[in-house]
């Protein structure tokens, strides 16, 4: 429990610090430092690498190097390529981790969950992460991402756990609990009139593909993962882009607010998944494992 | 001479297979009369009991010569069960035997060593979840007969026990003993028919 939640959050408030002091946000730097606790994590609750990997779950860990390789590409490099290098990356981990399930060629409610997840994932982090960054940032701007990651990550900790896949569980937990710790600071910064640091475009990339290559896992494997559940977990890449882009305008006027309700609207199907989950969890909301 | 040496050796080993062939009979595990089943250590309290439902393979039995037997099998993962749902879910998903990725495990011997007339230790490739280990088995064969109700029916009876370890696996929960495992300890009791 204190690998899965608490160590992340204090990780996640020390590399929020460090970016507030120490570090310039976008500095290759603080990506490292990111990516280095992602590959702790991973370690930590997958094992250490296997060589080769046979099963799904071994393969996460080189997925995640991937996406570490990417996320330290010079932003110049990655550029106007985010979209289109995005999507192919993410179509490319979908077939890698679930080549055994298509080759089965098996389509029941969860391969058809899978490949929505799939889908929607390819679709919404590239565009999110794509978008470029406004001339004069709005107060919730730097929130957009991290937001959705958290909220794809906590969602999909708990449909995981509760559709019989405890790792990929502890996985997202931890993912969700760094990025919560890194919200946190910056929302304090912000209630007390400071601005919030941007993520750069690499790590924004690094941290989306994580969570949405282990919810693509779960989605895949877990046996009793709930598939409209998964599909709302998927969704919150989508709801950041609405956020800032048809969106905007419902967020209230009010600086401090601002982040807050984008928040929770990048959140609501995580949210909704969240109780999908519950309400229908095949054994109770009980966790697995006894 | 060379020649007549190499007709000689030959006929010898065409007569030495003739004569196996002649002792190796056929079976076909019995799905409806094999009980696969294990037990693992549950947390730190006590052992829990579990069984596959869905078996199937064949036995090559050579009672002239053991070691020239053979045996392959196949489970069907989603058929373990472990009288109890929510447990039985965590069995078949990602963090045991991952029944979505990987919907069999499958043993197929290489070496059988022959203990006494009735018992002997099986080696050979047990596949789970994509990982194959050697494992060997200590195997009793308990009886061949006759059905007494039809002639042309006859099956042999075998009981096989062994280890493993959830470790040698990609099972992460039960390797680390989290819940279930690491050790598990097989106990197999199977009727197969005769071909």
């Amino acid at each position: 429990m204190f690998t899965t939640t608490t160590l992340p959050l204090l990780l996640g408030i020390v590399l929020a610090l460090l970016a507030r002091f120490a570090l310039p946000p976008s500095s290759p730097a603080l990506t490292v430092f990111w990516a280095v606790l992602l590959l702790f994590f991973y370690w930590d609750t997958l094992g250490p690498p296997v060589v080769p990997p046979v099963a799904a779950s071994q393969k996460l860990i080189y997925l995640a190097f991937a996406g570490i390789v990417i996320s330290l590409l010079p932003e110049r490099v990655l550029g106007g390529r985010m979209g289109s290098l995005g999507a192919i990356v993410f179509a490319a981990a979908f077939l890698w981790l679930g080549w055994r399930r298509i080759a089965a060629g098996t389509l029941d409610l969860q391969m058809i969950a899978a490949l929505a997840v799939g889908l929607l994932t390819l679709v919404g982090a590239p565009i999110l992460t794509a978008r470029q960054a406004s001339q004069s940032p709005s107060m919730e701007e730097p929130f957009l991402t991290p937001a959705a990651v958290l909220a794809l990550s906590l969602s999909g900790a708990i449909v995981s756990v509760l559709g019989a896949s405890i790792v990929t569980g502890q996985l997202l937990g931890s993912v969700a609990a760094l990025i919560g710790g890194w919200c946190l600071v910056h929302y304090v910064a912000v209630l007390r009139g400071g601005v919030a640091a941007s993520w750069s475009k690499g790590l924004e990339f690094l941290l989306l593909y994580a969570a949405a290559t282990v919810l693509i896992q779960v989605a895949l494997l877990a046996p009793k993962a709930n598939p409209a559940a998964l599909i709302l977990s998927s969704l919150p890449p989508i709801a950041a882009v609405l956020v800032r882009g048809p969106l905007q305008n419902q967020l209230p006027g009010a600086r401090p607010l601002r982040p807050l309700v984008a928040g929770i609207l990048i959140a609501v199907p995580a949210m909704l998944a969240i109780v999908t989950a519950i309400v229908w969890a095949p054994h109770g909301a009980a966790l697995g494992f006894s | 001479m060379r020649t007549r040496n190499l007709i000689a050796a030959l006929a010898f080993a065409g007569a030495s297979m003739l004569e196996s062939a002649a002792y190796a009979d056929n079976y076909e595990i019995d799905g409806q009369h094999a009980w696969v089943t294990f037990t693992i250590k549950h947390g730190i309290y006590g052992i829990a009991h579990g069984q596959f439902d869905s078996v199937k393979g064949a036995i090559t039995l050579d009672k002239a010569d053991f070691t020239k037997s053979s045996v392959k099998a196949e489970l069907e993962v989603a058929s373990v069960h472990t009288a109890f749902d929510q447990r039985d879910s965590d069995l078949k998903g990602p963090d045991f035997f991952n029944a979505a990725e990987f919907p069999t495990i499958s043993f197929e011997s290489t070496k059988v060593e022959k203990v006494d007339d009735k018992t002997g230790k099986v080696t050979g490739n047990l596949t789970i979840s994509g990982v194959t280990k050697e494992v060997t088995l200590d195997v009793k064969l308990l009886n061949e007969a006759q059905a007494p109700w039809d002639a042309t029916l006859t099956k042999a009876a075998f009981s096989a026990t062994g280890k493993v370890s959830t470790a040698d696996f990609p099972m992460a929960k039960a390797a680390n003993g989290f819940g279930l495992g690491p050790e598990v300890v097989i106990a197999i009791d199977l009727e197969a028919v005769k071909k």
